[in-house]
């Protein structure tokens, strides 16, 4: 005979098991959903910004001063362009070096001291990074380069602290994929008489070229995306320039300073902050997507 | 049976809540106005902050930012136990808060209100009422570093503000960029400094080189410090705070003093208000209460902030303004 308990605990179970699938499908639906409010909203405001402001000025024009309509994101991309750039002169290699460091040659002792306090780097408020790159970084190259050639807020600065933040994301990733390359691959190289550098260089790091690409495009797309650290440090006024010791605001810049106090609602201003969101959105989609192409690329070749 | 008795329950217990509910709205009512002081006809209530019950909420101008929370700290100080919200995000900003989405009770300003937005502020019941608080001198300010201007023209000052370099404006100056540091296009005090210097275009000065522009006063006084080259412009109790880092230009040859605001003889004094309006004064008369605080005693902390008091008659209108809108 059956345990009238037993019928009842499984009963029980099913309703549990029941309602933590359907808590869980809301908690996926809510993450999509969200996604797609995102993408409608900024879809909706930019298309009322486009009815009046024509693309081929907003691509093309190199003044931005939306309150007089001068609508060329040029400037605001440039900029961009440069913070980005100058951190991934930092932290490209840099990161790279930590990554071989860590998968190649560190004791497995170090490594656990070594990557906790990496991880920390990436703990830190961006809020702070900021107040570093104005308080120590600006300072510092006024100091090696000149007050008169450096301004105050400046994109060198901005770019460089930037650099040193997203070093861990860079570095995390590029070992992971160091760390994946086949241990056989290895002592081929060793085998034909090669050492650790030769082995690192020649066979690891070309390997495990298609996962490091993926970091620094990560990376790039985290640059691109930062806010907080140029919007204190880079500058608060579009200027179209290729000198990374002048004041220049970057997107995320312009879309914080503007929502940041003055943003009245049914102006161009407002509706250009959208069009610079949708903007943005579309680089670092475009950027993720490459690297997770990428990624599966090299998943494909080893496994 | 046992539902009707819950039932009955949740009935008594409900009307308890109601009733006392009841009995706290009428303690309040008495007591809004026990915060005033019997005056005479004519002259503002005395306000005992004691009793002024409620938040208040206030926000825009950055210029006036600094004189409202010092208003609010004393107001604190003796003894009034809510919060007031100070936001500084701009004039334009504050009259859209108080104006389009009625979010608050009080809106700071650097400049007067604006046609449309009275009219918007009748949209939604509002009917803005003006009180003058005290005098601004705008403030020009350089660099400490900087050694080769003491005194500007109104003509050489509009004239700094769209030239590339300082050699541009006068051949006797640095061949050196201009970095001009300025107030967002939503704060009053861009729109002041624009009406004046620009004759209202705004063009020229936006489409300029090297302009950096910020709500916060702070990052200005911060950049102009710093660059010996740099110049810009903001409220004087940020020139006050910051006397150390900062040079002040003289306007026309007048220096931005007591005597010469006084005796309107510089060329860049301007009003400061706060607006509320009558429904909100008589809803919330916690708001009614800080107005005519801050009336009262405005002249005895403007100094130390940093601005200049406005003259009698025009403190004594908003009084008599703010006697009206109570009756």
């Amino acid at each position: 005979m059956i345990n009238p308990n037993y019928s009842e605990s499984v009963m029980k179970r099913k309703i549990t098991e029941g309602v933590i699938k359907v808590v869980l499908t809301i908690c996926a639906v809510i993450t999509v959903l969200v996604t797609i409010g995102i993408v409608v909203i900024l879809g909706k405001e930019s298309y009322l910004f486009f009815k009046d402001v024509s693309i081929v000025e907003f691509f093309t024009s190199t003044k931005w001063q939306p309150s007089i309509e001068q609508f060329g994101v040029l400037p605001l991309i440039n900029s961009t362009l440069t913070t980005s750039f100058i951190a991934m002169l930092v932290a490209a290699p840099l990161g790279l070096c930590v990554a071989i460091y860590l998968s190649e040659y560190a004791t497995k002792k170090t490594r656990s001291i070594l990557k906790p306090i990496l991880e920390i780097l990436a703990g830190i408020p961006t809020v702070v990074y900021g107040y570093f790159a104005l308080t120590f970084m600006t300072p510092f190259l006024r100091l090696v380069f000149g007050q008169h050639n450096v301004e105050v807020y400046n994109t060198a600065s901005a770019g460089l602290v930037m650099g040193i933040l997203i070093l861990p994301l860079v570095s995390s990733i590029t070992e992971d994929a160091l760390s994946s390359v086949p241990n056989a691959l290895r002592e081929a190289s060793y085998g034909l008489g090669g050492n650790k550098l030769q082995c690192t260089l020649t066979v690891v790091v070309p390997a495990a070229f298609s996962g490091i690409a993926a970091a620094f495009i990560l990376g790039l797309s985290r640059a691109i995306g930062e806010t907080m650290i140029v919007a204190l440090a880079a500058g608060a006024g579009p200027n179209f320039t290729f000198n990374p010791f002048e004041a220049a605001e970057t997107l995320t810049g312009y879309i914080v300073r503007i929502s940041g106090g003055d943003v009245s609602y049914n102006t161009v201003d407002y509706n250009s902050i959208f069009a610079l969101g949708l903007f943005l959105f579309v680089i670092t989609l475009t950027l993720n997507i490459i690297s997770r192409k990428i990624v599966q690329k090299f998943q494909e070749e080893y496994d | 049976m046992k539902k009707i008795i819950l039932l009955n329950l949740l009935l008594v217990s409900a009307l308890v809540v109601f009733a006392s509910s009841n009995k706290e709205t009428k303690v309040t009512e008495d007591k809004s106005s026990s915060w005033q002081i019997e005056s005479e006809d004519g002259i503002l209530p005395g306000v005992n902050p004691l009793k002024v019950e409620g938040d208040i909420i206030s926000a825009g101008s950055s210029t006036v930012f600094p004189l409202s929370e010092a208003m609010a700290e004393r107001f604190k100080d003796e003894g009034y136990a809510y919060n007031v919200t100070v936001d500084s995000i701009g004039s334009g900003a504050g009259f859209e808060r108080f104006t389009v989405t009625g979010e608050t009770d009080i809106a700071n300003a650097s400049r007067p209100i604006k046609e449309k937005e009275i009219a918007a502020a009748n949209k939604i019941g509002r009917n803005p009422i003006e009180f003058r608080v005290g005098t601004d001198a705008l403030a020009v300010t350089v660099s400490k570093s900087n050694t080769f201007v003491k005194d500007l023209t109104l003509e050489q000052l509009a004239k700094v503000f769209v030239s590339d370099k300082w050699s541009d404006v006068d051949a006797s100056w640095p061949n050196e960029k201009i970095l001009k540091f300025i107030p967002g296009t939503d704060s009053g005090t861009f729109d002041y400094f624009v009406e004046e210097v620009f004759k209202k275009d705004s063009a020229p000065l936006l489409s300029a080189s090297n302009v950096q522009m910020s709500e916060d006063d702070n990052i200005l006084v911060q950049g102009i410090a710093e660059s010996p080259y740099g110049i810009g412009f903001f409220g004087f109790a940020y020139y006050v705070e910051n006397k150390a880092t900062l040079n002040i230009l003289s306007i026309d040859g007048v220096k931005a003093t007591k005597e010469n605001v006084d005796a309107a003889k510089y060329p860049l004094a301007r009003p400061l208000f706060i607006y509320s309006d009558a429904k909100i004064m008589k809803e919330k008369p916690q708001v009614a209460a800080f107005i005519a605080y801050y009336l009262t005693y405005v002249n005895e902390e403007i100094t130390r902030v940093g601005y200049f008091p406005a003259n009698d008659s025009v403190l004594e209108a908003g009084k008599q303004a703010w006697l009206e809108a109570m009756k």
